[in-house]
């Protein structure tokens, strides 16, 4: 209780920096706005020149999953990391950006081949160590907000008239055509989006595999807000394939899918000023990052997170039968890994969050949803 | 008597190049993105990376949020959808069903209205 009161504190210190939210309603689960409320610790190991302590980093989640950010705190980092840009510093910054989300994905695979066979304390063991993983790639995700916009400076001023490093293929390319094929691979079956919606998921078994493939692969893509409902969904995908190709020339769709194939004519690194080499290379992996910020800690929320609650749910309803397994979406990371479960905390979140019906709205999710994602429904 | 018409600029920052014209669809919320009409205007706060399938069933895009280096600008520019990001308050300023028409080079919209 202390300790929640003492987040309020800090909280309403960030609120009165900075009245205005920068994002309303971005996350609203207790589980997630912890690991935000962590991200400024992660920040710090960093090693970015301005983030000496959790008090420099400019980014403050308050209970409504309102997100604050301090303009203030920006200007001063974005100052010190103007100055600190040399080509060894930025492939450090490269190395550890790169690592850090690498290590994200293989943890969550870890997680969730680990989960069906792990004891109670293995599972809290795995839990704790893929939200810190989560929480550092949250941490470059803040980041991502006005780094990439200092190393374009930074460009620029070491003499660089290049275009941006975009990438040549973004991961939202991608998924569109993804996305396409399958609705191709649905109608040479006959099942137009129409039908689809219609029938699924009583669908026949070859159309039905495409889709749950498709989930499986395309997991991660979403809105940032883990319980608002994304790729992981066959629901989801079902009623998107009708809302994206219904009434759209197949045509007009592969004219669009051919121009994200262009292939990107950019000058050579290779001759370019040392500087200005890593400066480019740097920013393509942010550019990158950009596209891919939310699939990362999504991802590891929907392949490694959730087995290993579904594993700790099982302990908890021992010591409290009444516990439902989408509880734990409402503690926060460090009750999880304290195994420490106070119902009548979680009745209060629960009730405050579903009592948030502008938030619920925004992220379209319904009251069935929680137990969905935890596979209890 | 016809009716007379009267435009409104607002200003941005080009995103993606060419132009674009077509009815305003507003994103509020999530379950917005299941009925986007074919060649209208996506009006958005940011354009996320899982909105991308439904790129090519519009004609151009607005996005609050702006920078030249964000999620809206690599995708607008690989799909060749003009798109112009930084309208300030975009999903207050316009409604569902509204022209407008887009310069991806300028990052200039114009509202026009039929008085």
């Amino acid at each position: 209780m202390l300790d929640e009161v003492k987040e309020v504190g800090s909280i309403a210190q960030a609120a009165a920096r900075s009245a205005k939210p920068y994002r309303r309603h971005i996350v609203g689960l207790p589980l997630q706005r912890s690991l935000f409320g962590q991200a400024a610790r992660a920040a710090t190991t960093i090693g970015l020149p301005g983030l000496s302590s959790e008090l420099d980093f400019p980014a403050r989640l308050d209970e409504n999953g309102d997100l604050f950010l301090d303009r203030s705190q920006v200007a001063a980092l974005t100052k010190a990391l103007s100055s600190w840009f040399t080509p060894e510093t930025l492939e450090l910054m490269h190395t550890a950006h790169e690592g850090a989300c690498d290590a994200l994905v293989d943890a969550s695979e870890n997680a969730a081949a680990r989960a069906a066979a792990s004891l109670d304390g293995v599972a809290r063991e795995l839990s704790e160590d893929l939200a810190n993983r989560m929480t550092l790639v949250l941490a470059y995700g803040i980041l991502a907000k006005f780094v990439p916009d200092v190393l374009l400076r930074a460009l620029a001023d070491a003499g660089d008239v290049e275009s941006p490093p975009f990438p040549e293929k973004s991961a939202g390319a991608e998924l569109m055509q993804n996305t396409f094929e399958l609705y191709q691979a649905c109608r040479a079956l006959n099942y137009t989006p129409q039908r689809l919606q219609r029938e699924w998921p009583r669908v026949s078994p070859e159309v039905f595999h495409l889709v749950s493939e498709f989930c499986n692969r395309q997991t991660g893509f979403g809105p940032l807000a883990w319980e608002s409902p994304g790729y992981e969904d066959p629901n989801y995908v079902v009623r998107l394939l009708h809302s994206a190709f219904d009434e759209v020339d197949a045509e007009q769709v592969r004219r669009r899918l051919s121009f994200a194939k262009r292939p990107v004519v950019a000058r050579s690194t290779i001759d370019a000023p040392k500087k200005i080499a890593a400066l480019r290379r740097v920013l393509g992996f942010w550019l990158d990052f950009l596209e891919r910020e939310t699939w990362y800690v999504r991802r590891a929320f929907y392949v490694g997170m959730i087995p290993l609650l579904q594993e700790l749910a099982a302990g908890y309803r021992q010591k409290i039968p009444a516990f439902q397994p989408a509880d734990l979406l409402f503690l926060e990371i460090r009750e999880l890994a304290a195994g420490i479960a106070d119902p009548a905390v979680i009745r209060t979140r629960r009730h405050r969050y579903t009592e948030n019906t502008e938030y619920l709205s925004v992220h379209g999710v319904d009251p069935s949803r929680l137990a969905t994602i935890l596979g209890s429904s | 008597m016809s009716a007379e018409t009267s435009t409104t600029v607002h200003s941005g920052l080009g995103a993606a190049p060419g132009h674009a014209s077509g009815k305003a669809y507003v994103i509020r919320n999530a379950e917005d993105i299941m009925a986007v009409p074919a060649g209208s205007i996506l009006v958005v706060r940011v354009l996320h990376p899982h909105l991308a399938p439904l790129l090519p069933r519009v004609a151009g895009l607005v996005v609050e949020e702006g920078a030249i280096l964000q999620h809206a600008t690599t995708l607008a520019r690989e799909c060749g959808i003009p798109a112009a990001v930084g309208i300030r308050d975009a999903r207050s300023l316009f409604q569902d069903g509204e022209l407008l028409e887009v310069d991806g080079y300028t990052g200039k919209v114009t509202e026009r209205h039929v008085d």
